[in-house]
């Protein structure tokens, strides 16, 4: 339909005289036109004018009273109205205390969460720092243990042996320079499984270490395991005994620099006595 | 308010009115009763039933004057067609149309005596129905037909008898005559 066609609607349209089907397709129109819609009011205006047609006729007193007794009932029942339209500001403000009580919520859940996370992140680092411990001690007492092994071993082969019907025991005195120092030395002739034992031999200097000698007669002295004692001056040391040193040698126990010498080249701290 | 209440314009009465004044209402109602309870009771041809449905009416603006928007129309034309429609609204109702036989019998003429009454005579209705008195009688019965019975383009030429085309030619042909005849006193109605 063409502006024109709508526009000659209007007229019937100010009557309330279209058909309902004509009058929604005019009033889609309306919507959109300002100057139809313009137009339409000025025919309304001129067709409430019609109302003039009718006689003027007077209501009964009554119905005035009525009308204000009415408005009047109409305002009183306002409170009811405003209460009504009190309740969505009401609600409002309970919404309002609602949101700010959620919000309060959210960040004490926020704090207690943060406050969580904290506890249990210490919780977590002191339980680290228990297992790191735990394993340092477990660490430790395995050493301990592997040490224990190691001694339990070294004191099971030096009574296996020193229980040796082919045991040969030998003492060692301290020389000038330890007078205090002695020790055993025990093997087996068959085997040559042997051990030492000293004890009084002054502190290791870092840089040095205690060095075995065999020294076989009419042989120069041969390398035997280099060794530290530890703050009581004692020390246990397995050894293979050369079958060289085997017959007749002396045991002789000298100081040189950490490595160990092929030589002997420091002093002598202990020593079997020459036979 | 209360002492010169017909010098306020219609606007700002049912301003007043938007804004919850009783004393506006009342002045409303005693500048347009007439009119509109003639109205009404042209339309419903039964005087307690035109009279609840004046009180229907006022309430309605009463309530509803803050809808008002002077710059869609002119004040009397809202109040007039609020009346017409709830007056219509109750003719059509189921009961009313059965009380149209006795119309004759409960026709006003009660109040004649009023002075207000004969002095709108003398003026907008004068106007107006000298307005309608210069148009041809098919256009004018269709037009009346229209507004104070409320029916459509399509009843009203079920009702005459006439080409549905006719009729519509003949209420477009009417309105735009009335207006022309209207156009220049409107403002004075």
């Amino acid at each position: 339909m063409e502006h024109q066609d709508y526009q000659e609607l209007l007229e019937l349209h100010a009557l309330d005289a279209l058909d309902v089907s004509e009058a929604r397709v005019l009033e889609a129109h309306l919507k959109t036109c300002t100057e139809c819609r313009d137009e339409l009011g000025q025919l309304r205006d001129t067709a409430g004018l019609l109302a003039h047609a009718a006689d003027p006729a007077g209501p009964s007193p009554e119905v005035r009273s009525r009308i204000l007794a009415g408005i009047s009932a109409d305002k009183q029942s306002q409170p009811v109205v405003s209460t009504a339209r009190a309740i969505p500001l009401k609600s409002r403000a309970e919404r309002n205390v609602w949101m700010i009580g959620l919000r309060l919520a959210a960040a004490i859940a926020l704090v207690a969460l943060l406050v969580g996370v904290i506890v249990l992140w210490r919780r977590d680092m002191k339980m680290r720092l228990e297992i790191a411990q735990l394993a340092r001690q477990v660490n430790t007492q395995q050493r301990e243990l592997v040490h224990d092994r190691d001694v339990l071993g070294r004191q099971r082969d030096a009574l296996a042996i020193l229980n040796s019907p082919n045991a040969k025991k030998m003492e060692l005195a301290g020389t000038q320079t330890a007078q205090t120092a002695r020790g055993t030395f025990v093997y087996d002739q068959k085997t040559g499984r042997a051990i030492l034992m000293a004890e009084g031999l002054p502190a290791t200097p870092t840089d040095k270490a205690y060095e075995l000698w065999f020294i076989p007669k009419g042989h120069s002295p041969m390398a035997g395991r280099i060794f530290t004692v530890d703050a009581s001056g004692h020390a246990m040391l397995p050894e293979n005994m050369p079958p060289e040193a085997m017959a007749n040698a002396v045991i002789a126990i000298t100081l040189e620099p950490k490595k160990g010498s092929a030589v002997p080249t420091g002093a002598i701290y202990l020593s079997s006595p020459s036979s | 308010m209360q002492a010169e209440p017909s010098q306020i314009s219609d606007n700002d009465l049912l301003h007043a009115v938007a804004r919850g004044d009783e004393l506006a209402l009342a002045a409303c109602y005693d500048r347009y009763r007439l009119i509109l309870f003639g109205l009404i009771l042209r339309i419903l041809h039964d005087r307690q039933e035109a009279e609840d449905v004046l009180q229907e009416v006022f309430l309605q603006v009463w309530r509803r004057a803050g809808d008002f928007d002077e710059a869609r129309g002119r004040a009397f034309t809202w109040l007039v067609t609020i009346a017409r429609s709830r007056a219509l609204d109750r003719l059509r109702a189921a009961g009313s149309r059965t009380r149209l036989s006795d119309q004759a019998a409960q026709m006003p003429r009660a109040e004649v005596g009023d002075a207000a009454l004969d002095a709108l005579k003398s003026e907008q209705g004068f106007i107006v129905r000298t307005a309608l008195a210069e148009l041809p009688e098919d256009q004018r019965k269709t037009l009346l037909l229209a507004y104070f019975e409320g029916l459509t383009q399509t009843e009203i030429a079920a009702r005459l008898g006439d080409p549905l085309c006719t009729v519509k030619t003949r209420m477009r042909s009417g309105m735009i005559k009335l207006r022309e005849l209207l156009g220049p006193s409107r403002d004075l109605i």
